[in-house]
């Protein structure tokens, strides 16, 4: 009974204080997820590139076309299994460092989804080429070896039925 | 399995002294026993195998054993453990018709190896 008066205590007084921080726990959501809206004058552009920790220079806005992106940056697009797996990043299970950006599309690219550039292991000529030698000698081998197919060396099914007279090979006298 | 690896082989290299396995011997079956070989009869008519639905391809000559094992199993269901001496004579008879078979499929080749030679030696 104790604990649950405590309980209460703490949720009316976090009410009380901050309603907010009650609903972004209970909704998952807070109102600074949110982008602002699309920048238009260059403070704007200033502020929102230090509220994304991107230098000035780079901090470009996906278009103002009804898209609800507003101040997002458009980032380069990589996809996280293409990361260096080496580095010591502060979330290493998501390759990702506190307060890096993501990508507006990140959870497409992610680990155990789309990786669209593909480190190969070697060149793609000599893989296209290595899949069409393997298939050359294999389809060879088949073409050549088609003919000499090989077979159980007995004669076909002796059936009554067939109208045949079969013999066994016993001695008669 | 060495001879069946090579039956191809020698099927495309020696195609005239290595008989076709789709095809029944071409030689007189009764050439070089002078007194006569015995016939091979099957126990069972058509009409049996038919009403014992027997599948087509096990109609052969061991189609009475197919027959008794059949019943056996269909008589003593579940206990069809019982019916081992029955599989056994099936299979062994299934064996001995491959074993004739083979031995056919021999004689026909040496009777081809002759015939080579006989043309080899005349011409």
């Amino acid at each position: 009974m104790n604990s649950l008066v405590l309980s209460s205590k703490l949720v009316n007084s976090l009410f009380k204080v901050t309603p907010r921080t009650l609903i972004a726990v209970r909704n998952h959501w807070n109102k600074d997820f949110k982008p602002r809206p699309y920048p238009h004058t260059e403070e704007e552009r200033a502020k929102a590139a230090a509220r994304y920790g991107i230098p000035l220079a780079e901090y470009k806005p996906y278009a103002d076309n009804g898209s609800g992106l507003g101040d997002y940056p458009e980032l380069p697009l990589e996809s996280v299994e293409n990361k260096d797996p080496f580095y010591p990043y502060d979330i290493p299970a998501l390759k990702r460092n506190f307060n890096e950006p993501i990508h507006v599309d990140y959870e497409t690219y992610r680990e155990d989804r789309v990786n669209i550039s593909p480190n190969l292991p070697k060149p793609i000529s000599i893989l296209v080429l290595q899949f069409l030698s393997v298939m050359a000698v294999s389809l060879g081998l088949f073409y050549f070896f088609e003919d000499m197919k090989m077979f159980h060396p007995v004669t076909p099914p002796q059936k009554p039925s067939d109208g045949r007279v079969y013999y066994t090979f016993e001695k008669c006298e | 399995m060495g001879i069946i690896m090579s039956s191809g082989v020698k099927r495309y290299f020696y195609p005239e002294v290595t008989p076709d396995p789709a095809e029944q011997p071409s030689f007189d079956p009764l050439l070089g026993f002078p007194n006569g070989r015995p016939e091979r009869v099957s126990k069972v008519t058509d009409a049996e195998l038919k009403s014992a639905l027997i599948p087509l391809e096990h109609r052969d000559f061991c189609a009475d054993l197919a027959i008794d094992y059949k019943r056996c199993r269909r008589d003593t269901f579940p206990f069809v453990v019982k019916c081992s001496h029955e599989k056994h004579a099936y299979l062994n008879c299934k064996y001995e018709d491959f074993v004739i078979r083979a031995k056919e499929y021999e004689r026909e080749r040496r009777l081809k190896v002759k015939a080579e030679e006989a043309k080899r030696r005349s011409g």
